[in-house]
């Protein structure tokens, strides 16, 4: 089975799956303030509560490198690259909620840069070629070496690709295997049958592990083939036959600048009905 | 039948303890350890015995299985009610003689005493410093038995809590009686009972923690095979004094009968009202679900747990809410070990005084642990806590065997740390042995002597943590393999200068880095290793390995002054390189020999040493 997710779902004849049924519903949440406020660096910033350290910094124009969060995926905090110290304490920054007024972040401390110096010099072992890694590694200071270096295969097992899949529905590959051994992979370590050749992972994957290929019509991606789909509108290939058949069919199977047309055309349609006054249109 | 009223169960317990109870008993250890060793035959022939000398109707006479007896190593072990003496290694073909001369004729057979020096269970050595209160049940009920648990004793707790204290007064027994988790941290019960308790929204859930996943540890399987419905009341009682609806106990892929029992006794304890809904006849319901392991160590950790139950792959997340407020199904949810639960009846019934007078102050009760490794007796040890390390290790186990030293006791399965000699005054609570850099884990301690080498020990588990690495953060799937690359360079004669530092810089930045408490605490065996037996790493980063341990990386010696030309070397030796006959001391051509240590285990009067190589580094063939 792919992956994990992140809503209950029927046990796998292990755990006793889906939770029973809520005997009464739960109390609401007692009004909170909806702002939080506190420092960055120094960087006085007020908040959502809730909000993650990582998203604070970067408001605070505050930099943080960052592996395995991307803005569109759910963070998973496995990288442990975009630590920060908080409350004395090390924290990953891109899962640590603000709660409290009166935080005070600092993501420059030598802990902070030693915690990631360690990862990155793990990492680059893994990845010694893929450039951002390296870029990383240079800014702090790390090089690979070559003792440690078991399996540099490119991979940093970010789960980016993985979440990126699941995301988009297919789920056709996810990482597999414990340890040193984990791997990204589709099910039984074979090229993953539900892949439909979206590209989702491989414009994920900040190292490029993921390659792909495209040539007379026809993209390659994890050791499957996939024909491209004329755009009835313009002829364009940019989804994969599969793709089209996941979402729905032939109706969405016009490329995006044709759709972007398209819509438009729609939208000025409408709007030609009840234009409110003063707005623009689209 | 099943219980409708708190009167009915009173009525029942009374009838159980006017029933006759047989002339004489035997208890065949029905435990883990002796189970592995053979006891399943021995009761079945002792079974036969019995229906061959007509007492196949158990009134007078019977025979039984019991949980672990304790003495595992002697096993497999009976002990005999009344009298209370205690066989062991004892054979099927005993069979005959043990019902015959002892169940029949009241006559203890010398032949099979498990100590030589004495009949009685409570006079060996290994029982004297212990005090039996989460095994007291061991050897006295048939651990699947409802009934037996019941004239035992058994579910008077929660009758009281049902009939007398109410809610408010059994949560603060528990509160007040300092109990702290048995699962590893010693966190105290009551933070976490008064944070569920407080919690919002509903169901909320418990959770028994039985994954007990350290290698070679089973004091919780003996738990949940020896007296599965004490973890069943203590949940039970919890689920009543801080409102639960539902509970679970998770238990270990591997302990298929644990989870036999226990569905057994959760149904027998459904079918008497004593679980389920409406408990007792009252408006108080709680059910419980048996959940096998997912097989994996890092299952045993709370976010990981808990996403097995949901179904889900059992992996550690990243976590900045308390379980009591998220847990299952992200509601509130109480986690503690199955020992922890185990010892809630008792706080419950006997009040929290009661519980403070076992242990020392900040440690109350009592804790199973697990002695293993190169002590005279090895089995499960329950004592008190804040008894010194050395009672456990010298007093039940009996120290060391003779022509050998003691050099450190492993306490605190896979992540935790060694402790050297000095550590044998420590008091053996969560805080004394947290500070020492090693911990009190679920329980387990191994006892190492000269022979063993601490390098090597620390690869030992570097590489069991690594192998069960989940592979989620890098600092674990990535670190951990670099921490086992040095240490076994260290241990094979590759070390490199300065790779004493680089460990220890590495194994500190692990611990910093980590998601789950499985990587943050991977680095103890490296770290605890290092504050107390620095020097021999030091030794294998120069190519020697004091302990005789690491082949290629020492020579051994005889010391000619203390050979006694016993010849026992040189009988234990595979390559003939031991020289020497008759009455001259022996030597060691070194040519000839190929480092495997035998001779060094093989004297009795410590003649053999390991020495550093004349040429200095390790050895080239070997190396
Ligand atoms: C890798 C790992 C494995 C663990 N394994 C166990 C286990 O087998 N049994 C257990 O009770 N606790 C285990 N724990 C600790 C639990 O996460 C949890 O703290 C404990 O069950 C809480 O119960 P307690 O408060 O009664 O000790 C483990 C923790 C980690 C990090
Ligand atoms: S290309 Fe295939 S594997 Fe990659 S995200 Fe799309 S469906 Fe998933
Ligand atoms: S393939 Fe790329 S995106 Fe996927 S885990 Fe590896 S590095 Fe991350
Ligand atoms: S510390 Fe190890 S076991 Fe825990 S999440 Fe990270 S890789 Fe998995
Ligand atoms: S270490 Fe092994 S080979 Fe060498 S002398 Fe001793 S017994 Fe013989
Ligand atoms: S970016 Fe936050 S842990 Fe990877
Ligand atoms: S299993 Fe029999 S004494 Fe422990």
């Amino acid at each position: 089975m792919p992956g994990q997710l992140e809503t209950p779902r029927p046990g796998n004849g292990r755990g006793p799956g889906a939770p029973p049924a809520s005997p009464q519903p739960e109390p609401p949440r007692s009004a909170t303030p909806l702002l939080v406020e506190g420092t960055v660096n120094g960087i006085r910033i007020s908040v959502p509560k809730g909000t993650t350290l990582l998203r604070a910094a970067r408001l605070c124009g505050v930099e943080i490198p960052t592996l395995c969060h991307h803005e569109g995926l759910p963070p998973e905090g496995s990288c442990r690259l975009c630590v920060a110290e908080i409350r004395g304490q090390l924290a990953v920054s891109c899962m640590f909620p603000l709660r409290d007024d009166g935080f005070k972040a600092l993501t420059d401390t030598p802990a902070v840069m030693d915690a990631r110096r360690y990862v990155l010099s793990l990492l680059i072992n893994r990845a010694p070629k893929a450039p951002r890694i390296r870029k990383l590694a240079d800014e702090y200071g790390v090089a690979p070496d070559p003792r440690f270096m078991k399996d540099p295969d490119g991979c940093v097992r970010c789960g980016r690709c993985v979440r990126a899949c699941r995301a988009n529905g297919p789920e056709a590959i996810a990482l597999a295997g414990r340890g040193f051994g984990r791997s990204v992979t589709g099910p039984f370590r074979k090229p993953p049958e539900a892949c439909i050749g979206c590209l989702a992972c491989a414009l994920c994957c900040p190292t490029g592990k993921i390659t792909f290929a495209e040539k007379d019509g026809a993209r390659r991606i994890w050791d499957r083939e996939f024909s491209l789909a004329p755009c009835p509108e313009c002829g364009a290939r940019v989804f994969t036959a599969e793709q089209i058949a996941f979402y729905g069919g032939s109706a969405s199977a016009a490329c995006p600048s044709c759709r972007k047309k398209l819509m438009a055309s729609e939208l000025k349609k409408a709007a030609a009905y009840e234009a409110p006054d003063g707005l623009p249109l689209p | 039948m099943r219980l409708n009223s708190i009167e009915e169960l009173r009525e029942l317990r009374r009838s159980l303890a006017e029933a006759p109870a047989p002339e004489r008993r035997l208890w065949v250890c029905g435990g883990p350890g002796c189970l592995a060793s053979g006891a399943l035959d021995v009761f079945r022939a002792v079974e036969a015995a019995c229906r061959e000398e007509g007492f196949s109707d158990g009134v007078r006479f019977r025979a039984d299985l019991s949980g672990c007896l304790g003495l595992c190593e002697r096993g497999p072990l009976v002990e005999v009610e009344p009298e209370g003496w205690l066989y062991g290694g004892v054979k099927p073909g005993d069979a005959r003689e043990l019902v015959r001369e002892t169940l029949a004729g009241g006559r203890f057979v010398e032949r099979l005493a498990a100590d030589p020096k004495c009949r009685e269970k409570d006079s060996i050595a290994f029982y004297l410093p212990q005090k039996r209160l989460i095994m007291g049940r061991f050897g006295r009920t048939r651990p699947e038995s409802l009934t037996d648990y019941l004239a035992a004793g058994g579910y008077s707790a929660l009758e009281l809590a049902l009939s007398e204290l109410g809610p408010e007064e059994a949560f603060r027994r528990v509160e007040l009686s300092g109990l702290r988790g048995r699962g590893g941290g010693g966190f105290p019960a009551g933070r976490k009972w008064r944070a569920l308790k407080e919690a919002r929204g509903r169901p909320r859930y418990l959770i028994a923690n039985g994954d007990e996943g350290d290698p070679g540890a089973f004091m919780n399987r003996a738990l949940m095979e020896g007296d599965p419905l004490s973890v069943i009341e203590g949940m039970t009682i919890g689920a009543f004094a801080m409102g639960a609806e539902e509970g679970f106990v998770y238990v270990r892929h591997e302990y298929p009968l644990s989870v036999e029992r226990l569905n057994g006794c959760v149904k027998a304890a459904e079918d008497m009202g004593l679980l389920g809904s409406r408990i007792l006849g009252l408006d108080f319901g709680f059910r419980l679900r048996i959940v096998e392991g997912g097989g994996a160590f890092v299952c045993g950790e709370s976010t990981a747990l808990t996403a097995s139950i949901e179904g889900r792959e059992g992996q550690p997340r990243v976590k900045y809410v308390r379980t009591t407020e998220a847990g299952l199904w992200e509601k509130p949810t109480l986690l503690q070990n199955v020992e922890s639960w185990a010892n809630v009846p008792m706080i419950v019934k006997n009040g929290p005084d009661w519980f403070r007078e076992t242990g020392s102050a900040e440690n109350p009760g009592t804790k199973v642990f697990s002695l293993v490794g190169k002590v005279r007796r090895t089995g499960l040890v329950e004592l008190p806590l804040g008894s010194s390390v050395g009672s456990l290790v010298n007093g039940a186990g009996g120290g060391v065997p003779k022509g050998r030293r003691f050099k450190a006791v492993q306490s605190g399965g896979p992540s935790g740390g060694c402790l050297p000699e000095s550590a044998l005054e420590l008091p053996l609570d969560f805080d004394a042995l947290a500070g020492a850099g090693a911990m009190m884990g679920s329980g387990g301690l191994i006892v190492m002597d000269d022979l063993s080498c601490l390098v090597d020990t620390a690869r030992y588990f570097t590489a069991f943590l690594s192998g069960e690495s989940c592979g989620k953060c890098a600092p674990c799937r990535e670190g951990l393999p670099v921490i086992l690359e040095v240490l076994t360079d260290m241990t094979e004669g590759r070390a490199r200068v300065g790779d004493t530092d680089f460990l220890e810089s590495q194994a500190r930045m692990l611990a910093a880095t980590a998601l789950c408490g499985l990587g943050k605490s991977a680095a103890n065996p490296v770290l605890s290793t290092l504050r107390y037996f620095r020097e021999e790493y030091l030794e294998h980063e120069g190519g020697f390995c004091r302990s005789g341990r690491c082949s290629g990386m020492y020579l051994p010696v005889v010391d000619g002054k203390a050979c006694r030309a016993c010849g026992a070397c040189q009988k234990a030796c595979p390559a003939g390189a031991v020289e020497g006959s008759g009455k001259e001391p022996r030597r060691v051509a070194a040519d000839k020999c190929v480092t495997c240590g035998a001779c060094l285990a093989a004297c009795s009067f410590e003649a053999v040493k390991a020495r550093r190589r004349p040429e200095g580094g390790p050895d080239a063939r070997t190396a």
